[in-house]
């Protein structure tokens, strides 16, 4: 199996803004973890575990302390490395006085996505996220769940390898719920890599191939989601047993 | 290059969007209200008073558009975290930080556009040149210190953590940037070595943006409009900027979100 995330005992500790103050704040420590092509792979957690942190790690965001971290057989700071990488943030936020085209254009335009394709692109995905009626529209003129699938368009548009999405039913209804599963699944199908955190267990039982639970700035845990689910019986179950010390 | 023009475009786009040409509304009521406050002198000093004034409220608008544009930027990429989502992109720190420098500066080149035609009507209706050389120059030199100024912005944008500390760093740099020439001419004589030393120090570091301001000396006689000297300040500009953005990108690259 292809490892495309490769994480080697990576701490992150985060300074006091003030240089005066001498305070330290773990943000995660000694994680080791692999994640393999093709596969989806979720990061569950409480809130303050550390999830958004290890993200940041290896989105390239933050500076691991100490470690070492790899994506796609390199590291983050490398834009090759990121054109071939899309990341959806939780709630993320577009200028409300611009067009979802215009938005995505402006991404298009950064991934260098040439003029003569990038129409065809543009409209190909606003499909694939259902935004096509709603192209024209204002940023500020979109409900929460509608801005929700304009990040995921944006996270897909350069048809990544490797797509990170943190908390990507943050904000959405039902049907939010399940479209965005269902895009999930799609490029999971195309042989997508995609690393995700979410609270929402329901969610991660339907599309994750393997899990790892996060707590106290540790990775606590690492199976596939049949073994977690079989050991005890339901993922609820698996998640609520490690967070108390029970695994 | 497409990339920096890509920020520089959407930048631009969303500084349009959000509204900024409303700063051109109060800039013609202001100019309105003031022609018709002087009609009553003389053409001569008539058209002299309109050209300072152009001159200064262009001046001062020109940085209000600085201000307000940069500032809804910054206020996006703090407090909203859209820098975020454009950091994880294929594009080089350095790229985004010029291309957002463009953009500002692109945007304050249009309502400057704006003012000056303006300015350059009021000033025919009252019966002076529009194309006077002096005046020309001098709005060239106007734009030329806020680019200057706009370089500052972002090198100050990347040390600042909040909107309100990056607007009050920004209002001290152009404050003294005003006053340094006159601070040194004032410690040239009584003050200590001490003093002296620290306004040097000021002198030297904080840009001297009356280099720019070439408005009051539009009808001196000193020869300030000779090309030597208008080509020193157009180096003194364009050093300033290329020092500011480059310790700008510096910063910027090592910095964590």
């Amino acid at each position: 199996m292809e490892t495309v995330i490769e994480v080697k005992n990576a701490t992150k500790i985060y300074r006091a803004l003030d240089f005066w103050k001498n305070e330290r704040t773990v943000g995660m420590e000694n994680v080791d973890m692999s994640v393999y092509r093709g596969e989806v792979f979720g990061l569950l957690g409480l809130n303050g575990a550390g999830k958004t942190t290890l993200m940041k790690v290896l989105l390239g965001l933050l500076k691991p302390t100490s470690g070492t971290v790899g994506i796609l057989g390199g590291s983050a700071d490398d834009i090759g490395i990121r054109a071939r990488i899309g990341y959806l943030p939780e709630l993320p936020y577009f200028p409300k006085y611009l067009r979802v085209r215009e938005v995505l254009e402006y991404f298009a335009g950064i991934f260098g996505i040439p003029g003569n394709t990038r129409k065809q692109r543009i409209n190909n995905i606003l499909e694939t996220v259902k935004l096509e009626k709603k192209s024209e529209a204002r940023v500020k003129e979109l409900s929460k769940g509608m801005q929700g699938r304009l990040g995921l368009a944006q996270a897909i548009l350069n048809e990544p390898d490797l797509l990170f999405l943190d908390e990507p039913m943050s904000g959405l209804d039902p049907l939010g719920y399940k479209e965005t599963r269902d895009i999930i699944l799609d490029l999971k199908k195309r042989g997508k890599t995609i690393f995700f955190n979410s609270h929402i267990l329901s969610e991660v039982e339907k599309v994750c191939d393997r899990v790892a639970v996060m707590h106290s700035s540790r990775i606590k845990n690492i199976e596939t989601l049949s073994d977690a689910v079989r050991k005890n019986g339901s993922l609820e179950k698996y998640f609520v047993g490690i967070v108390e010390g029970n695994p | 290059m497409n990339r920096i023009l890509a920020v520089a475009e959407y930048i631009f786009k969303q500084s349009f969007r959000n509204r900024i040409l409303n700063v051109l509304i109060i800039f013609a009521v202001f100019a309105a209200m003031f022609s018709l406050a002087i009609s009553e002198l003389a053409q001569e000093a008539e058209v002299k008073m309109v050209m300072d004034f152009g001159l200064f409220a262009i001046g001062l608008f020109a940085f209000l558009t600085l201000v307000l544009s940069m500032t809804i930027q910054i206020f996006e990429e703090t407090e909203l975290k859209t820098l975020m989502v454009v950091m994880v992109k294929p594009i080089r720190r350095s790229e985004y930080l010029i291309g957002k420098y463009f953009g500002v500066i692109a945007t304050v080149l249009m309502n400057l556009l704006v003012m000056t035609a303006v300015v350059m009507l009021v000033v025919g209706l009252k019966g002076g040149d529009p194309w006077d050389i002096k005046m020309v120059t001098s709005i060239l030199y106007s734009y030329m210190g806020i680019c200057v100024l706009a370089a500052v912005a972002i090198l100050l944008s990347t040390v600042s953590t909040t909107v309100p500390s990056w607007v009050i760093y920004l209002l001290f740099i152009y404050v003294l940037g005003h006053l340094t020439v006159h601070l040194k001419n004032l410690v040239k004589d009584s003050a200590g070595a001490a003093v002296k030393a620290v306004v040097d120090f000021i002198y030297y570091v904080v840009p001297n943006l009356e280099l720019f301001n070439l408005g009051d000396k539009l009808n001196s006689l000193s020869g300030i409009f000779e090309a030597k000297y208008l080509g020193l300040v157009f180096g003194y500009g364009v050093l300033y900027i290329v020092v500011s953005l480059a310790a700008a990108c510096l910063i910027f690259d090592e910095k964590e979100f």
